[in-house]
């Protein structure tokens, strides 16, 4: 309130405001590159002649990917494995955070020591991957692509940092009126959560949206990949077409750089969208888990 | 209290990590241990079976396409970006047309494709057929078991047989031998030597200014020396491949290795039949000052050798802002397209140069292998593994297996007219620049499967006519001009080192390698003087075991020479 009355502008002002713009442009000018060269004529791309505005706008680049059935395919199947995954590290998470974060629960710490010890080591590779595929049998199932990362260890800790700070005297007004565990969770706890159900919510979302190497080791089956797979083969699968050990020209072809632009733009679009209606939530979340923690 | 309940929980935890790894390792290694005894008494006994069975072969059962029963074989298929996998391909309607074979594949994408198959390969969930396989990777499986030794099998293979003695190719093929005097990768063979590696240059500007086409390395120094004076805030020359085609040809013709070519720094001396340590010899240094002198006289451009191929080839030589650049017989089709675009039709000419002159003449790597393919363990369990066999050879390497991956089905894609190949009205194939302009026309390679990396190996691959039916014009010119007037060097002799003593050899080489590549780097752009620095960069080799790599390199060649014979 004090400051909303200040008129005066301090030279701290007006350095941080320049910083922070000089930041704002930052961050934002790897995403006005990308949709610039998307909408330019290859001409100009060739030539490096693209800084943050389309020359020789076209919109062909985009035509061309909507007839992509490949692309749409994999959007298809992120869009899946997202929502569905979403929910369920979700309910995951809540489930073991929410135990966790009740003193009296027996073996608490032997059951916390297991799961930071995961944060530092795994299984490596080879194991996991029988695991997953032999095993468990989730060879080219969703599954795969959800199940063994579904519970991160950091959100899991936030998470249970985040019920410790809700009291315990509401759960025990709920307990005395005749609640069960059960009910106390989802009609107290869980509407009490809502920054930290988003938080996590984003997170997850993002890390499954990105996560190219679960599908890229699970899945064998085209129909069934996701589209940043899609997008790592374009872009890194055709640099090393052309650098194929010892130059051999066996891979020649090329994807035009528009294209390349055109399909980050599309496929990072939704998680952009989605951001600012989570965002408010989003700091208040992270604020809290650590503050407390 | 407290902390002793921590400590109590760390052992636990450890203990029982440490236990589920043991018991992992264990059970890994169990079935994959009789995995290779029953795989061992089974590559035992097979080769002395089959043969036999070959003996008999005139006899009973011999497999034709195609197979009375339907088969099934797996295989790994890496999909390439520029033509990405289609279900509808006539391509895999044609193979189980003639074959009888359905191949069921799993789908990697490019980007990752060692990284998925060697996951594979180690967990024993490949598929039987595993291709793009460049020889040198395949010998982390060996020790295992994983794959099988091809070579005990060629007898299956009446194709390939014949190439290797038709085309003379033993001597190539010795240089993918293992200690056992066994090869565990079936390669793509070539019929005859080609350079595809050579440099580009805008003739329109050398005619222009009355510039002899040059003949040798000294040529082009000389006729960039012009171009810099006619063009004076220029680089005439700014190369691409951050200089690795360059130096893998321009050694050639100086008598060394370099580049991409430049290996672990052992050259093969034939006329002493032994190896020595080349980075260090007489002929590298001249082969780097030259280089160095086209840099420090501003004729090639010092970013040559760090830039982005897109900057050297969009920003700089399709834009006319350089003259000379590293290409190959394909890069020079996608260089025009985008000259159209940049210059203008007509404005500009861009031509290959036959390989240039050095010290040792005009030479081209006399290597005619090409990226193979490798057979899993799980092929030998598969009832129809000489059927499996078989099919390979018949897809991969038989002139009509050959045919229909590069043109397709004759009266569906192409027609032949007199001994060349023309593709039907409506088909175009944009990579080999035919049709190009026909918007609506179908993609060979995109629409019908042909044409793809998976199956023809390199386009330099089998029969000659057929290599040469897959080139423009220009490309088989230049093959032909350049295997006219060009010596080959014949590929070393294999070293066959068993794998402690690759290991140890890596380990000096790497570290040795990178110094020297480094080094390389510096003398050229002059961050290193050559003159001065030479001794101490002599002497640095010997300190990272350069002497070491060549004795043991030396002693082991002798010693398994025999091997080979």
């Amino acid at each position: 309130m004090k400051f909303a009355n200040k008129k005066r502008i301090s030279v701290f002002d007006v350095i941080n405001i320049v910083i922070m713009i000089c930041v704002v442009i930052i961050t934002l000018y790897p995403f006005l590159y990308l949709t610039a060269l998307s909408m330019s004529s290859e001409k100009y791309v060739y030539a490096g002649e693209i800084t943050f505005y389309p020359k020789g706008f076209t919109l062909g680049t985009y035509r061309v990917l909507l007839k992509d059935s490949d692309f749409w395919i994999s959007y298809r199947n992120t869009i899946i494995y997202t929502v569905v995954g979403t929910v369920i590290s979700l309910a995951l998470t809540v489930l073991l955070a929410y135990p966790l974060s009740k003193k009296n629960l027996k073996g608490r710490g032997v059951l916390l020591g297991f799961i930071l010890f995961t944060m530092f080591f795994s299984g490596g590779l080879i194991p996991t991957y029988l695991l997953v595929s032999r095993m468990l049998q989730m060879r080219n199932t969703i599954w795969a692509v959800i199940i063994p990362g579904a519970i991160s260890t950091y959100n899991v800790l936030v998470t249970k940092t985040f019920f410790e700070g809700i009291p315990d005297e509401l759960e025990e007004a709920a307990a005395i009126d005749g609640m069960n565990t059960y009910g106390i969770l989802f009609r107290i706890v869980l509407p009490l959560s809502k920054p930290i159900l988003a938080t996590m919510s984003l997170f997850y979302a993002v890390g499954i949206w990105n996560n190219w190497f679960g599908p890229f080791i699970y899945l064998d089956m085209k129909e069934l990949f996701p589209v940043s797979l899609y997008l790592r083969n374009i872009i890194a699968g055709a640099q090393k077409a052309r650098e194929i050990v010892g130059g051999d020209v066996e891979g020649f072809g090329d994807i035009e750089a528009t294209i390349k632009s055109a399909s980050m733009v599309v496929s990072a679009l939704p998680i952009i969208m989605i951001y600012p209606f989570v965002q408010k939530y989003f700091v208040k979340g992270i604020m809290i888990g650590s503050l407390k923690g | 209290m407290n902390k002793k309940a921590i400590l109590l929980i760390a052992c636990i935890l450890i203990v029982s990590m440490l236990g589920v790894m043991f018991t992992g390792c264990g059970k890994k290694e169990t079935p994959e241990k009789s995995g290779t005894g029953e795989n061992g008494d089974g590559t035992t006994e097979q080769p002395t079976e089959e043969p036999s069975d070959g003996g008999k072969k005139s006899g009973e059962e011999e497999i034709t396409f195609p197979l009375k029963e339907p088969a099934k074989f797996t295989m790994l298929y890496r999909d390439h970006p520029s033509y990405p996998y289609r279900e509808d391909w006539i391509l895999w309607d044609e193979i189980k047309k003639r074959t009888n074979v359905e191949l069921e594949l799993t789908i990697v994408p490019m980007s990752d494709y060692e990284q998925k198959r060697n996951l594979l390969i180690s967990t024993g969930e490949a598929p039987e057929i595993v291709p793009s396989t460049y020889p040198g990777q395949e010998v982390n499986f060996i020790p295992a078991g994983a794959i099988i030794p091809v070579s005990d099998y060629i007898h299956l293979m009446p194709n390939f047989s014949r190439q290797i003695e038709e085309w003379n190719l033993q001597e190539d093929l010795k240089t993918i031998k293992q200690k056992d005097g066994k090869f565990y990768v079936l390669p793509g063979l070539r019929e005859i030597a080609v350079a595809d590696y050579s440099l580009a240059i805008r003739t329109d500007i050398f005619e222009k200014h009355n510039i002899p086409i040059p003949e040798s390395w000294e040529d082009l120094y000389n006729a960039l020396k012009k171009l810099k004076e006619l063009y004076p805030d220029t680089y005439p020359f700014s190369d691409r491949w951050k200089g690795d085609a360059l130096l893998n040809f321009a050694s050639l013709s100086f008598g060394v290795q370099g580049g991409w070519g430049a290996g672990n720094g052992i050259y093969y001396y034939r006329d002493r039949d032994e190896f020595g340590f080349y980075p260090i010899t007489d002929e590298y240094k001249e082969m780097l000052k030259y280089f160095n002198r086209l840099v420090k006289e501003g004729l090639m451009d010092p970013e040559s050798f760090t830039q982005e191929d897109e900057i050297a080839v969009n920003q700089k030589f399709a834009t006319g802002k350089s003259f000379v650049i590293s290409t190959n017989t394909q890069e020079i089709i996608s260089m025009r397209q985008k000259m159209k675009e940049t210059l203008g039709e007509g404005n500009f000419k861009v031509d290959m140069l036959p390989p240039l002159e050095g010290p040792k003449g005009r030479v081209i790597s006399g290597m005619r292998l090409d990226n193979g393919i490798v057979i899993t363990k799980k092929a030998l369990d598969n009832p129809n593994f000489e059927a499996l066999m078989k099919f390979v050879d018949w897809l991969w390497y038989s002139e009509e297996g050959q045919t229909l991956t590069r043109w397709g089905v004759e009266g569906v894609t192409y027609k032949k007219v007199g001994d060349k190949f023309e593709l039907l009205p409506g088909i175009k194939a944009g990579y080999l620049g035919i049709n190009v302009d026909d918007e609506n026309a179908k993609d060979l390679r995109n629409d019908f499967g042909m044409g793809n990396g998976v199956f023809i190996f390199s386009i330099y691959n089998g029969h000659k006519e057929l290599m040469y039916s897959y080139m423009t014009e220009e490309a088989r010119n230049f093959i032909q001009k350049a295997n006219e007037i060009c010596t080959l060097r014949p590929p070393a002799p294999p070293v066959l080192m068993d794998e402690v003593e690759r290991e140890e050899a890596n380990m000096i080489s790497q570290s040795l390698m990178d110094y020297v590549k480094q080094m390389t780097l510096q003398f050229i752009t002059g961050q290193a003087d050559i003159e001065k620095d030479w001794d101490a960069f002599v002497q640095e080799c010997k300190a990272k075991g350069s002497d070491r790599l060549v004795q043991m390199t030396n002693e082991i060649y002798q010693e398994t020479k025999d091997i080979l014979e």
